[in-house]
């Protein structure tokens, strides 16, 4: 099978496609409400600092910029909202339920990023110089504040708190015994209801102690998927794989009034059960629905119902590598801007204006440095060990550990130095794609999900290694172009760049001006291959471990026309806007008559 | 007495429809004073920009009460949202779409102001106005939903409810009463608003150029105003009686008063609230009827213009009241019909009229499923109401909010934050807004720098 045949053999393609596309506009839009405040922070800074009116100039047009994607970055926020809703339901439904307060009080930090972005573009000729740093700084929060918020339900998604992976390090796999397993709390009055051998030994289900009110345990994975799926296709306790664990002979003394209690603890209403004439029947025909939210939401109190998807293990890299992607986005983005007007500059330019767009190419062209540098060497690096710990099949996948495909981390012997690099041992190995059981995702009983291969698609190597080959020369290319810029504060910079060729002064040369438009539009692409590595790797799991992407999706999946025409109307709208940023931001404006 | 979650949901739905109401009205509005200022009458051009701005600002903190709105939702009534959106795929798709290009429109019509052409202007300005109708044509979709469930079905083979989209449209009694309604109430509480807001600055405008601008601005909406008052009780009748298809939420409002569909019972009853919406609309009928003769024949006095002015300002209130009535009317049910389905007082072969299309053997499954996510709250009112209609049984015991969404830090983060962000949103739009900040003179002059 081709690796684009294998990531599209999951179901819902179509869905997961105009997801992609509709999560990717708003993302690359975010990327500089992200960015641009807190850049326009540092340039209001750097205004009180010196007094020098270039900064609050490079400030104001910063804001300009923000401001003006802003509105439709809400708009798309929106549209990533509803369409969540439309086309994901079931997944939307256990966020809400069981992860909400990340999203919930996500709602406060999109009302500081409203009410303090439009203050500073507003107030702009109302508030002090110090006034407006504040107002920047409660809106570049309000942003981040925002993106921890939904980051932290993406990292629950990637790695819910309580994942026990199936890989360790040292070379071993634990696929046999079950895993991945998910750590959850037991309620104590559902414990005798169960025959805890069989869920020993035949679902390798492990206890791990007792907890107050409720028991620990570790179900694996393709048991817990299974009972989801149950869940949201309306299953019945007799239609569950349940059934084969229940502890008969508790069952069988049961009352009807214990059954009744227990149904109404549940939430089931009296009615909906009055056609059961025994004990038995009436548990039978609760649904499983009802159980598992019992769990669930006993789990989730256990572990801190406000806290639960901070604890994700791999939400700090995901928060760190994030927030540098949109820094660096924002930086080239930036950095290019002002290139193309040092191209365009007259020679008789008014020397203010020259100075200024000078100050403004050299700021950006350091900053774009150093979160690029930040983004590889700290925050990428981190990201990249929390997916080796915790997500070792899209781990594997990513570094094409395949026998059956052409390796390119094996073509440039970068699988030679990644276990140090993954796990801080050259002793360590990288998990075996090949090893990995293609249905170590199903159930045995009932053979769901309907997937043929349970392993990410491959096709993210390659995604992967085109990634980090652009970031690098991304990196090389904002490297240079920094150097170049402070090359007249240290003659060492200046003698290695003419050596390398590169002379002249502290403005790049036009051929490195050219490049930088280049760069920001590749900054982007880096970001969103990232994304897509992140989203595809996850695949067929929409939770990891937990919900697989065909029970998330709608019951009402939309034809492929519809989906086309949302795809395309959405992309027509970005052009548009791109278009209209370019007309508002970069032609000057009509005189006034 | 309701719970906190739907005070919340409430508390946020208020804010925003209000500010959207107005975003309707002046979608077409401000393309409309650009496009006379072109053609020659520049005096509108300052309105036009002025209107601009402020409607740029109130819809996009509409539109974060609007996220606000469905994350609470989500958050309290996460069962309930999944059932909807198993099945609102169209009418919900088609809102978030306008939704996207109305941003848009705005975004490009306000920064591009006088850098597009002008027939590029007017056509981004078309574009704004359209999706400003398009948006409450797939949402009050949904809310008619809410009162009659039109076009739902159930497919036992594949265990699932689906919507028949025509049918919702079509066989929905209250759909075009209550979409038509909101978008005349939208464009007359506008041009209340507008006219309210200009006669009264006709008198405390700073020059003569300035109070000229204002008193023909109010001219302008006088007329419309008047005719769209008049319209709405037309309208609001129209709504009325196509409500008379769901005793529960129409003997809610009209029973106490004398008017009464099937056994005339009210549950919870919230005639109070629509007597209070009757005063606010006669104070705007008695408004206009006393200033608008004076305002068009230029006898305008300040007297005329604080009326006009309160005028629009208890228009804006009784939309609010409106979508209260409508909203508490069906308390504590999602669906307005349901709770006479269950009791018997919408006969089950009633619903086939609607389009609701569900199998015999699956009657139990479906009613099941939508007991499971109709309830909005399990507050003593709540008990009471369903122990009246005799329906108690068909609901579980448990509480239907997502109770870890209502715990006490919670609750006091939500009120901490709204409190603090309500207060800053206040001082964006009245002192960064509508302050007056520096002279026309330094503006020039900074705009000059500028370029």
């Amino acid at each position: 099978m081709s690796a684009v045949a294998h990531w599209s053999s999951y179901p819902a393609a179509g869905d997961r496609l105009l997801s992609f596309i509709g999560i990717e506009i708003h993302w690359a839009i975010l990327q500089y409400v992200l960015g641009l405040p807190f850049m326009a922070f540092i340039a209001l800074l750097l205004y009180l600092r010196s007094k020098d009116k270039a900064w609050m100039r490079f400030a104001r047009t910063l804001t300009k910029g923000f401001i003006i994607v802003f509105a439709v970055g809400a708009a798309t926020g929106t549209t990533v909202e509803f369409g969540l809703v439309l086309l994901w339901p079931h997944l939307t439904e256990a966020a809400g339920r069981y992860i909400y307060f990340p999203l919930y009080a996500e709602i406060f930090a999109f009302l500081m990023e409203v009410v303090f972005l439009y203050m500073l573009w507003y107030g702009w000729n109302k508030l002090s110089p110090k006034a407006l740093a504040v107002v920047a700084f409660l809106g570049f929060l309000g942003a981040w504040y925002s993106a921890s918020m939904i980051l932290s339900v993406n990292s629950y998604m990637v790695a819910p708190t309580g994942i026990m992976p199936a890989y360790k390090p040292s070379g071993l796999y634990f696929y046999s015994q079950g895993y991945p397993k998910i750590q959850v709390y037991m309620p104590k009055d559902l414990v005798p209801l169960l025959n805890i051998t069989a869920l020993k030994t035949a679902a390798h289900v492990d206890i791990l102690g007792v907890a107050g009110d409720s028991v620990k345990v570790a179900i694996p994975s393709r048991v817990v998927q299974e009972l989801v799926r149950e869940a949201w296709s309306g299953a019945k306790l007799q239609d569950s794989v349940l059934i084969h664990f229940v502890n008969k002979t508790t069952v069988q003394h049961l009352t009807l009034e214990q059954v009744q209690a227990l149904a109404a603890k549940l939430g089931v209403p009296a009615a909906s059960l009055a056609g059961a004439k025994t004990p038995v029947e009436m548990l039978l025909s609760i649904p499983v629905k009802n159980v598992l939210d019992y769990i669930l939401i006993t789990t989730v109190k256990h572990i801190g119902f406000m806290s639960i998807t901070f604890k994700s293990p791999v939400y700090p890299a995901t928060l760190m590598h994030t927030l540098g992607s949109a820094l660096t986005v924002s930086g080239f983005t930036v950095l290019a801007g002002y290139a193309l007007r040092l191209l365009r500059m007259p020679e008789n330019a008014d020397p203010e204006y020259r100075r200024y767009i000078e100050k403004a190419f050299k700021f950006a062209a350091i900053f774009a440095a150093i979160v690029i540098a930040y983004q590889g060497f700290i925050a990428g690096h981190e990201m990249g060990r929390a997916v080796a710990y915790w997500n070792p099949e899209k781990f594997a996948a990513m570094e094409g550990t395949s026998e059956h495909i052409m390796s390119l981390s094996k073509l440039l012997h970068a699988d030679k130095i990644m276990p140090l690099i993954a796990y801080g041992s050259m002793n360590a190995k990288l998990p075996s794609y090949d090893k990995i059981p293609v249905n170590y995702c199903k159930c045995s009983l009932t053979g769901a999900p309907p997937v043929q291969d349970c392993r990410p698609p491959i096709v993210i190597h390659y995604l992967y290694y085109t990634k980090i080959g652009l970031a690098i020369l991304l990196g090389l290319y904002g490297l240079i172009v920094a150097l170049v810029v402070i090359r007249d504060k240290w003659s060492l910079i200046d003698k290695t760049l003419n050596i390398v060729g590169i002379r002249g002064g502290t403005i790049p040369s036009r051929f490195w001006l050219m490049l930088a438009p280049v760069a920001a539009f590749t900054a982007q692409l880096v970001s969103t291959l990232g994304w897509a590595v992140r989203e595809i790797g996850r695949k067929p799991w929409t939770i990891y471990g937990v919900m697989t992407v065909d029970v998330a999706r709608t019951a009402n999946p939309a034809p492929a026309w519809q989906l086309a025409l949302i795809a395309i109307f959405l992309l027509s709208i970005s052009f548009g806007l791109i278009y209209a940023v370019y007309r508002i931001l970069w032609v000057p404006g009509r005189p006034k008559t | 007495m309701v719970g906190l979650a739907p005070a919340f949901l409430a508390l946020t739905f208020g804010l925003h429809i209000t500010m959207v109401n107005l975003g309707i009205g002046l979608a077409w509005i401000v393309p409309y004073l650009k496009w006379r200022a072109d053609k020659g009458e520049k005096e509108l051009e300052n309105i036009a920009r002025a209107l601009m701005r402020f409607y740029a600002a109130t819809y996009g903190v509409a539109g974060v009460f609007g996220t606000a709105f469905t994350v609470f939702l989500l958050s309290y009534y996460p069962h309930f949202l999944g059932f909807a959106g198993d099945i609102t795929m169209i009418p919900f798709g088609l809102a978030i779409m306008m939704i996207v290009l109305h941003f848009f429109s705005i975004s490009a019509y306000w920064y591009g102001w006088d850098r597009w052409s002008r027939k590029t202007h007017y056509f981004i300005g078309f574009l704004l106005g359209i999706s400003a109708l398009l948006i409450p044509l797939g949402f009050r979709a949904v809310f008619a939903f809410l009162n009659i469930p039109a076009g739902l079905g159930y497919d036992p083979t594949h265990h699932k409810f689906y919507l028949d989209v025509t049918a919702a449209l079509t066989k929905n009694p209250t759909y075009w009463p209550l979409y038509i309604k909101s978008i005349v109430a939208a464009f007359t509480t506008t041009f209340l608003v507008v006219m309210g807001a200009y006669a009264y600055k006709y008198f405390i405008g700073e020059s003569e150029e300035e109070k000229k601008a204002a008193l023909k601005t109010a001219k302008m909406f006088a007329k419309p105003a008047a005719i769209g008052l008049g319209l709405m009780l037309i309208l609001g009748l129209w709504y009325a009686f196509s409500l008379e298809n769901v005793p529960y939420k129409f003997n809610n409002v009209f029973a106490s008063l004398g008017w009464k569909v099937g056994d005339g019972k009210a549950y919870y009853n919230v005639s109070w609230l629509f007597v209070l919406k009757m005063l606010f609309y006669l104070f705007q009928i008695a408004a206009v009827a006393y200033a608008v003769p004076a305002l068009l024949k230029g006898r305008l006095t300040k007297t005329h213009g604080k009326i006009l002015l309160y005028a629009g300002v208890v228009a804006i209130v009784t939309i609010a009241a409106g979508e209260y009535l409508n909203a508490f009317s069906q308390y504590p049910f999602f669906v307005a019909v349901w709770p006479d389905v269950l009791s018997g007082r919408v006969p089950l072969d009633k619903l086939a009229s609607y389009g609701i299309h569900i199998p015999a053997q699956a009657l139990p499954t479906v009613v099941n499923t939508i007991n499971s996510v109709v309830l909005l709250d399990n507050t003593p009112t709540t008990h009471h109401i369903l122990e009246a209609m005799g329906i108690a049984k068909f609901f579980p015991q448990t509480s239907p909010v997502n109770q870890i969404a209502v715990e006490g830090p919670v609750v006091a983060l939500t009120v901490g934050f709204l409190a603090f962000l309500l207060a800053a949103a206040a001082y964006l739009v009245f002192y960064v807004l509508l302050w007056p900040s520096k002279t026309k003179a330094e503006q020039l002059v900074e705009a000059e720098e500028q370029y």
